[in-house]
């Protein structure tokens, strides 16, 4: 990673560089020493563990990189966590005994249709220019109702080949971690290459940075608004089929939706993308989706109850925040 | 917009004292949009009237006003807060919280108890402004966290301390659950109408009133013209927590008991009532009376679906569907030119 972005030239640039990837050389770090203070503080670090924290992370991290999508593009989708939920429950209603190949073509249905449904939730904000969050706040409970229409009570499953694909085991649960590593990275990797180095990606920058300055120069803002909303409806179901995955079942609980959307939320700021829009990577908010998740193994490992656990989380996300406005602060009064 | 110019070459055709007028028309509702968002509460109430007859009647009245008020008390905080181009995601949390201090303190009479109760929200508040205020922290994130530390300190909480807090001294439960003058007026209207008083009067006529909607119009205007933005941010928020209190004690009053899943359906349309009474989420737009009308509107509405008997499901997606209605119907009445 390091290797790709870092240009030896003047210090100038380094600054420069410095201050556009150092947030999110910084999350990444962060996570790196969570990492290791984990496997310090448990007896025995392997495998195993790794491939616990890659997969069961994997939810979060595409809410987050739908999150993050969508902040960059001027928005905010209180319903990504619906979507999980919505999409759960029709995987795990429909995949229910049915085969590998079967399974793939339901979960590659389930994504286009998210991404659509959501796309038309960008054109919405478009057309009827009510803010994204009051639109996405009725579209979570109207997705979350249609969850409980699909799947009124906790059940249904999926194949084994299907839950391998994002877990490396087909019971959901082993040593192999190389398969969610690989999901982890490669579809992060992907929005990343297509928002820094595509036409539509930086369009979306654009409107998200200032939308009237980005209309004027000829950038289609509807579109791109619509083009932010649709990955972040793919994503969302993204981590729908994770869920599946690694649970084998679904389960249509409003709260868990709410939940995971506030988390994508707390993620992509912790991140380093401002909620104005317009600036951060989700490859920074993907390393804050798994901080986010890897700070409640590290709490238990410290034998640290639940609840107490969510008290010093919450904190701590209140702390570095607090870090990261006294910083913007200073820099502001120095300017 | 769009719309406006195709419909533009049909309407030159028309004689011009009619498009003048229609114009004039347009123009009025945008400037009254209270008119339209009053005529929606009557359709609803003659609609649910409809589906069930029973609830064109005193009482029905009356139990709508009950289940809007703590709704309403609710909306008053986040309608503060959303002037200021904030928002409190933790309104749910910190009545929960109030609500179970109240119930906890309650054998030691009620006015301890509702004062304690009170004076969580308001603590948890004043943090929230601190952060937001002070530190710069958005609020959508300081009062996410703030959500998070509470729902997990009363968690462990109401296994030790709290534990058995379960219900509150009678007083709250009349005052959150009683009526009065025949049956017909729920006590916890008063309240809020003593709450919305207190808000309408002070948002118009005080200096911080005017402050919120300053601040959150246009807030470097606002510093640079010497007023310390970060007070009036505390404030703001304080008030907020106070008033979240103020309604989760009236709930714990209505339901006469206290659990940790309280005050967790009003958090998402505390916004939206505030949404849908006018109030813009970007700041500095916005008046209570609005919030009322949109959290007697959102009352209605569960009574509506309560009685089609629809099941949880079909519920949740019509309301979403109604409150997303409501609001475009707002922005284009309002956007009419």
């Amino acid at each position: 990673m390091t290797a790709l972005t870092t240009r030896p030239r003047a210090t100038a640039d380094w600054r420069t560089w410095v201050r556009r990837r150092g947030w999110t050389v910084g999350v990444w770090l962060l996570l790196a020493v969570l990492i290791i203070w984990y496997a310090n503080l448990i007896p025995r670090f392997g495998a195993f563990q790794l491939a616990s924290i890659t997969k069961n992370s994997l939810p979060l991290v595409y809410l987050s990189i739908a999150q993050a999508v969508i902040v960059i593009g001027g928005g905010i989708d209180l319903s990504v966590g619906a979507m999980l939920v919505l999409t759960n429950a029709l995987a795990a209603q429909t995949m229910d005994g049915q085969s590998f190949a079967v399974t793939l073509v339901i979960a590659v249905a389930i994504i286009i249709g998210a991404a659509v449904v959501n796309g038309s939730v960008g054109w919405i904000i478009n057309v009827s220019k009510v803010p994204d969050i009051v639109v996405t706040l009725a579209t979570s409970f109207m997705l979350s109702g249609f969850a409980l229409v699909v799947l009124p009570s906790p059940g249904g499953g999926t194949s084994d080949g299907f839950r391998a694909v994002f877990t490396g085991s087909t019971s959901g649960s082993g040593s192999n971690y190389w398969a969610s590593v690989a999901m982890l990275l490669l579809p992060m990797l992907l929005v990343a290459i297509f928002l820094k180095r595509s036409k539509t990606g930086l369009s979306i920058y654009a409107t998200g940075s200032d939308r009237n300055a980005a209309y004027l120069s000829g950038i289609r803002t509807g579109w791109a608004k619509i083009v932010a909303y649709a990955i972040g409806g793919a994503f969302g179901a993204m981590a729908g089929l994770a869920t599946v995955a690694i649970t084998g079942s679904g389960e249509s609980r409003f709260s868990t939706g709410a939940n995971a959307t506030l988390r994508s939320v707390a993620a992509i700021v912790l991140g380093g993308i401002a909620l104005t829009g317009g600036t951060g990577s989700v490859v920074g908010a993907a390393a804050a989706g798994i901080i986010l998740f890897t700070l409640s193994p590290i709490l238990s490992a410290m034998g640290i109850d639940p609840n107490t656990a969510q008290v010093i989380q919450g904190s701590l996300i209140v702390i570095v925040m607090m870090i990261a406005g006294l910083v913007e602060l200073r820099r502001q009064r120095a300017q | 917009m769009s719309v406006d110019s195709t419909q533009a070459p049909a309407s030159t055709a028309k004689p011009p004292d009619d498009d003048l007028r229609k114009g004039v028309r347009a123009e009025w509702l945008a400037e009254h949009p209270l008119v339209v968002l009053g005529s929606v509460l009557v359709i609803l109430v003659l609609i649910t009237g409809a589906i069930e007859p029973n609830y064109l009647s005193s009482s029905g009245m009356r139990n709508t006003v009950l289940l809007a008020a703590p709704l309403g008390i609710m909306a008053a905080g986040q309608t503060i807060l959303m002037l200021t181009a904030g928002i409190d995601l933790s309104v749910a949390m910190i009545a929960t919280a109030a609500a179970y201090v109240a119930g906890n303190q309650s054998p030691n009479g009620a006015a301890i108890a509702i004062v304690l109760g009170l004076a969580v929200g308001v603590a948890a508040g004043t943090a929230n402004g601190i952060g937001v205020g002070v530190f710069r922290v958005n609020p959508l994130i300081m009062t996410l966290a703030m959500a998070a530390i509470l729902l997990g300190l009363f968690t462990a909480l109401s296994f030790t301390v709290l534990q058995g807090s379960t219900t509150v001294a009678p007083f709250i439960k009349t005052i959150g659950g009683g009526s009065f003058f025949g049956n017909l007026i729920p006590w916890n209207a008063v309240v809020w109408a003593a709450v919305a008083v207190i808000v309408i009067v002070g948002l118009r006529r005080t200096g911080l009133g005017r402050m919120l909607y300053a601040v959150g119009d246009n807030p470097v205007a606002v510093r640079l013209a010497g007023v310390r933005t970060w007070q009036v941010l505390i404030a703001a928020y304080m008030l907020a927590g106070f008033f979240a209190a103020l309604a989760g004690i009236l709930l714990a009053g209505r339901t006469g008991a206290v659990d940790l899943q309280l005050a967790n359906n009003f958090l998402l349309p505390s916004v939206a009532a505030a949404v849908i009474g006018g109030t813009s989420i970007f700041g500095g737009v916005g008046t209570y009376s609005g919030t009322i009308l949109g959290a007697l509107i959102l009352s209605v509405l569960n009574s509506m679906l309560t009685f089609l008997d629809a099941g949880q499901a079909v519920q949740q997606i019509i309301y979403g569907a109604i409150v997303l209605a409501l609001a475009w119907l707002y922005a284009r009445v309002t956007q009419a030119e």
